[in-house]
């Protein structure tokens, strides 16, 4: 399946940390159209950071980020949601306090006139019809609209995450560790939600933990380690997850391993 | 009937205080406790458009919000910036409210002013007890403007938006709130409340100089009972004080009201850490 | 504030300065500037007061002017009741200054930010009526009037000479204060202030230390009450009096003026704004707008005060006499010039048996037994959210385990709080280095010997011997660890400006200078190049052959493979293996966790 030739969301040559601690250097993540671009790599290797850096959360000290083909580098986080950039972030960063329906309305903000106007009653209208769509799609969150999103369980936290996400009808999401904290059987049905959103022409770039399970849903793979790319090719390019041990365990060394015994 | 209502009055003014901290603290996640001081300034604001000008209360509504609105988006510039420290911001944000005050006293001296009423001096009767219209008016005007508040920050999307911006900057930005423009209109907002209160508030506490501290003080009693962020339950706070405040008066002496109110205030911190309805962080101005 | 290294002046021009004061009046000086120096004195002993609670020790304490007028009641009343001795009424006055002190102080611990700040601004309000409350003894809104002149061993003392005296006095306790700040007290306020949790992994009890710090700061505000009730000899809260907020706002502006963790620099602010040309020409009207702007301008842009500026104008001559270049020496280059450690440390075994700890519904750790050895380095690992963080928290006292038992060469430390934790030997870095401010390379290295070579407050500040031999020790202890780190030759510069890697180093060499029994090293390597972190490898080697038990919490797989004798794989709360890196690199469940693979046939065969 040849990929289309113009990406969705490009970082190149990114180059990111925090105060002087630099986590990334010279990363080139791309996300298409339809496509879903996993995103691996051991802890501490960057994963989060990429994202935060693509979302505009963190400032890039070099290298630019382009956001369906305008350059977004300079642009706060709002301006690029607004552009049309979804992120839902790793431990699900729900507004708590609110009700899920009241979350889900937060996610479609940037919907309507102006996206940042005072909305009137049309506006508050138009996103009850669509989180309607939300709650057919995702029937566990209409069941507790009234509740509380701080007293879900996990499971249906991740699913309210996604689903504001949505609400804002993204061009590309960001999801940091879908999976994370969940038994294995909702990181099942999360992840097969996950692979039926690029249908749309939604793409999605996903870091995961579980990488077996992330290749097997990916279009396209990069391997980040120590905040560097190590791998960066279609998934039907990788023989088998053995070819990422190295990334994972490697690390950097200045001297040869010990003979193995 | 009459400490009661008496009671009310002064709660009303301190839960004024409070709306002014808990619109700013949603919008921003800061407590600007300066607020005193810009509620001072309109009520001198008041002083000058009624008084020395002779305008007409609408026109001096209208600008008394305006300046004072204008005062408190300064503030935040200056005193929001670069601070990372709570001691850094500690000095600047007394710096402000000290320079409005300054300026206050340059401007109109240290003598306690008289701001004209609408009514005239006779008491109202109501319910058994004796109270002057002003003091019905702000009653009235503290519950409005605290039901307002309440339903409009869950009820409209803007309030909605700057309740997310308190509970979580980042998650707001990226459902693409612009946290910048919810933090400047909020101090704005605070800020031309503030100055339209001038003219009720001013037949009630004089214009002087002194008022913001004790406002100030008392103001975050109710609001540590309150919790910060919760309209409501800081208001009711603030009434109770109020009326703490005015029996104590009655039945043990002036001198044991600000006592009464620090035993509770000590507490509440030490029982309460966040208040009865509150939110758990608190950043700063 | 970030504070600049302000070497504090030695005390010769602040003597010199105290004898010219002191010889005024005899040289001509008009009645009235005794009475504005001696208020001057006055202010700057608040600010001082100030600077201990806010500058040094970071607490939003702004209650002095509550001391204020008690120390002034007290001193009032005690010449009015009993004797007028000077001595007796500062001994009155410091010791209820202490009192209300402790007093105020004790919520204050559990109170922090702005919950104190309001409370201590709080008692500033109560003044007026508790001085109405308490008519018996202050004599309500008249005062205390006609106070009988002050007696020194017998004889009253004139205008001139209660001057005298008030300027000996001042000039007393900035020797004390300045005794007490450039100690090592000094430095573990600032310690302190930076952050708690530094604090207690440093040994440093929060709690004593923190009353302490309200208790001294109070007393000179117990000091300066008695000097202005003697001043005009009258103690009065008439309107506006000395005890208002309006007296606080000046002591806040006047500790800013001169740079918060400053000695003199109270003394300089408290001369600006007592003795500024608006104060002096139209009394109180600007008072407010000029303070409010001193507060923002000093706040915002020169936020250590007129100290800071003159230090920033010694350094820039003594940098043009040719000190630069040791600032140009990058990260890189230095680690190749250190030296090995030869010292030994005195490791001992530690045992966790079987912890849990559980947060709210979450168990964070299930049964986790691990073993570290002296001699070794015994490795954590797991991915995020494995629990290693929370393991190396439990270890080390800042959380109570659930259940388990975690022993120190025997001794049983599992629930004692992390400053004993310290004290018993064992010694943490931080995965952001925590460095604070206004200290230099060297001292903020020596902070680490703070309470495993502890010295008294009071033979710091009476400079005793056993300050000295103490001073010493801590140098000597410095510099070792500073040459076996290769940062020997930045001694001297701003510890907290320093890039993260140095930062690194010296949260390391504060660790070696503590001598410690056990070194928990909490992702040492993050941000960190290929050549850093090969160094901190061969010196976490020496660290261990050196005797000690060290533990190193990473996500660098490759370094914990070089370094470590035995590894831990932690993964949801559990120990999911361990042994030798050798062992570990090909295991199954080490696979599964970092990579999500499912255990096959090829990977079990390993097993």
């Amino acid at each position: 399946m040849s990929l289309p030739a113009e990406p969705l969301l490009e970082a190149s040559g990114v180059s990111c940390g925090y105060g002087d601690i630099q986590v990334l250097r010279d990363v080139r993540v791309r996300v298409w159209p339809g496509r879903l671009t996993a995103l691996l790599g051991s802890n501490g290797a960057g994963k989060t950071t990429t994202l935060r850096a693509l979302s505009g959360l963190n400032q890039v000290t070099a290298g630019s980020v382009r956001l369906l083909g305008q350059d977004v580098t300079r642009l706060p986080p709002s301006d690029r949601a607004r552009l049309g950039l979804g992120y839902v972030m790793e431990g699900k960063r729900l507004f708590h306090r609110r009700t899920v329906e009241e979350n889900l309305l937060l996610g479609g903000y940037v919907m309507g006139r102006g996206g940042d106007g005072w909305g009137g009653l049309g506006r508050r209208r138009a996103l009850r019809q669509r989180a309607e769509t939300m709650y057919e799609r995702f029937t566990v969150l209409g069941e507790r609209r009234r509740s509380r999103a701080g007293e879900l369980s996990g499971g249906q936290q991740q699913m309210l995450a996604l689903a504001q996400a949505l609400m804002a009808q993204p061009r590309v999401l960001l999801l940091d560790e879908p999976s994370g904290g969940l038994a294995p059987i909702i990181v099942a049905q999360v992840l097969e939600i996950v692979a039926e959103l690029t249908a749309d022409g939604l793409g999605v770039l996903l870091v995961e933990q579980a990488a077996e399970s992330a290749i097997r849903i990916a279009d396209h793979v990069t391997v980040l380690d120590v905040g560097h790319v190590v791998i960066d090719k279609p998934a039907s390019a990788i023989a088998d997850v053995s070819e990422l041990q190295h990334a994972y365990l490697g690390g950097l060394r200045k001297r040869p391993p010990a003979p193995a015994s | 009937m009459t400490t009661v209502l008496a009671g009310l009055s002064v709660g009303a003014v301190y839960a004024l205080v409070t709306l002014g901290y808990n619109i700013v603290y949603i919008g921003s996640g800061a407590l600007n406790f300066a607020h005193s001081n810009l509620m001072t300034l309109g009520i001198f604001l008041a002083y000058w458009g009624l008084v020395q000008l002779g305008w007409p209360i609408a026109a001096v509504i209208v600008i008394a919000a305006l300046v004072v609105a204008l005062a408190a988006v300064a503030q935040e510039r200056i005193a929001i910036r670069p601070l990372r420290h709570i001691q850094g911001q500690l000095v600047t944000m007394v710096g402000t409210a000290t320079l409005i005050t300054g300026i206050i006293e340059i401007i109109w001296g240290q003598q306690a002013l008289t701001v004209p009423s609408f009514f005239d001096d006779a008491p109202a009767h109501l319910l058994g007890g004796a109270v002057l219209p002003d003091d019905l008016v702000i009653i009235g005007l503290a519950v409005a403007l605290t039901a307002v508040l309440a339903l409009a920050s869950r009820f409209s999307l803007t309030g909605l938006a700057a309740l997310a911006v308190s509970e979580d900057r980042e998650a707001a930005q990226l459902r693409g709130i612009n946290v910048r423009r919810v933090q400047f209109g909020v101090f704005a907002l605070a800020g031309a409340i503030a100055g339209v209160l001038g003219p009720f508030l001013g037949p009630l506490t004089f214009a002087s100089y002194t008022l913001p501290a004790a406002l100030a003080l008392i103001g975050f009693v109710a609001l540590a009972i309150g919790g910060y962020g919760s309209f409501v339950a800081s208001a009711a706070a603030a009434f109770a004080i109020g009326l703490v405040q005015t029996y104590t008066s009655r039945y043990l002496g002036a001198n044991y009201q600000n006592l009464v109110i620090f035993a509770i205030l000590i507490v509440v911190l030490l029982a309460l850490p966040n208040g009865l309805a509150g939110a758990r962080r608190e950043r700063v101005v | 504030m970030p504070a600049r290294i302000g070497r504090v002046p030695g005390p010769v021009v602040p003597v010199a300065l105290a004898a010219v004061l002191a010889v005024l009046p005899w040289l001509g000086l008009d009645v009235y500037w005794n009475q504005e120096i001696v208020l001057t004195i006055a202010l700057a002993l608040l600010a001082s007061g100030l600077n201990l609670s806010l500058g040094y020790a970071g607490e939003l304490a702004l209650g002095q002017v509550a001391i204020y007028a008690a120390g002034a009641y007290v001193s009032g009343y005690v010449a009015l009741t009993y004797t007028a001795d000077l001595f007796v009424s500062l001994l009155a006055a410091i010791a209820v200054a202490l009192a209300l002190g402790l007093l105020t102080g004790y919520p204050g611990l559990r109170l922090g930010g702005w919950a104190l700040a309001m409370t201590s601004f709080f008692l500033v309000l109560l003044v007026p009526d508790l001085v109405n409350i308490l008519q018996r003894w202050t004599n309500g809104t008249i005062g205390l009037v006609g106070l009988p002149a002050l007696t020194l061993f017998g004889q009253p003392l004139d205008a001139n000479q209660y001057y005298l005296v008030a300027v000996v006095i001042g000039a007393l306790w900035f020797a004390v204060f300045r005794n007490l700040v450039t100690s090592r007290h000094g430095k573990a306020l600032l310690v302190l202030r930076r952050s708690p949790v530094l604090a207690s992994s440093l040994g440093i009890g929060v709690r004593p230390l923190k009353l302490t710090a309200y208790a001294l700061g109070a007393v000179p505000c117990g000091i300066a009450g008695v000097l202005f009730a003697n001043l005009d000899h009258f103690v009065s809260p008439a309107d506006p009096g000395p005890f208002t907020i309006t007296t606080a706002i000046a002591v806040l502006a006047a500790s800013v003026l001169g740079g918060s963790t400053s000695v003199y620099g109270a003394l300089a602010g408290a001369a600006i704004i007592q003795l500024g040309p608006l104060r002096l020409s139209s009394f109180n009207q600007y008072t407010d707008a000029v303070d409010g702007a001193a507060l923002i301008v000093f706040g915002l842009l020169l936020s250590d005060g007129l100290s800071g500026i003159a230090a920033r104008l010694t350094a820039r001559v003594t940098r043009r006499a040719g000190r630069g270049d040791e600032r140009d020496s990058a990260a890189g280059g230095v680690l190749r010039r250190r030296e090995h450690l030869s010292a030994t440390l005195s490791g001992v075994p530690l045992e966790v048996t079987a912890v849990a700890k559980r947060f709210g519904g979450n168990a964070a750790l299930s049964g986790v037994s691990l073993s570290a050895r002296p001699g070794a380095v015994t490795a954590i690992i797991g991915p995020n959210g494995s629990g290693k963080t929370t393991l190396l928290n439990v270890i080390c006292g800042f959380y109570r385990p659930d259940a388990g038992t975690i022993t120190l060469g025997g001794t049983a430390i599992g629930g004692r709080p992390p400053h004993k934790v310290a004290a018993a030997g064992v010694a943490r870095t931080f995965q952001t280095p925590f460095i604070p401010s206004g200290l230099t390379v060297a001292e903020a290295v020596a902070t680490g010997r703070y309470a495993t070579a502890y010295t008294g407050m009071l033979a710091s500040v009476l400079r005793l011997p056993a300050h000295w031999r103490s001073q010493r020790a801590d140098r000597e202890a410095a510099r070792q660890a500073l040459a076996v780190t290769g940062i020997a030759n930045l001694a001297s510069e701003d510890a907290a400006s320093q890039p993260l890697g140095i930062r690194r180093l010296i949260e390391v060499a504060r660790l070696v200078a503590a001598s410690p029994a056990v070194v928990l090293f909490d992702e040492i390597a993050s941000g960190l190049d290929d050549d850093e972190v090969a160094d901190l490898a061969q010196l976490t080697r020496e660290l261990a052959a050196a005797g000690g038990t060290v533990i190193l919490v990473e996500h660098n797989f490759g370094l914990v493979l070089d370094v470590a004798d035995d590894i831990y794989v932690l993964a949801n709360g559990e120990v999911v293996a361990c042994g030798p890196p050798r062992e570990i690199r090909s295991h199954p469940t080490v696979l599964r966790e970092y990579l999500g693979v499912a255990p096959t046939e090829s990977t079990e065969r390993g097993q």
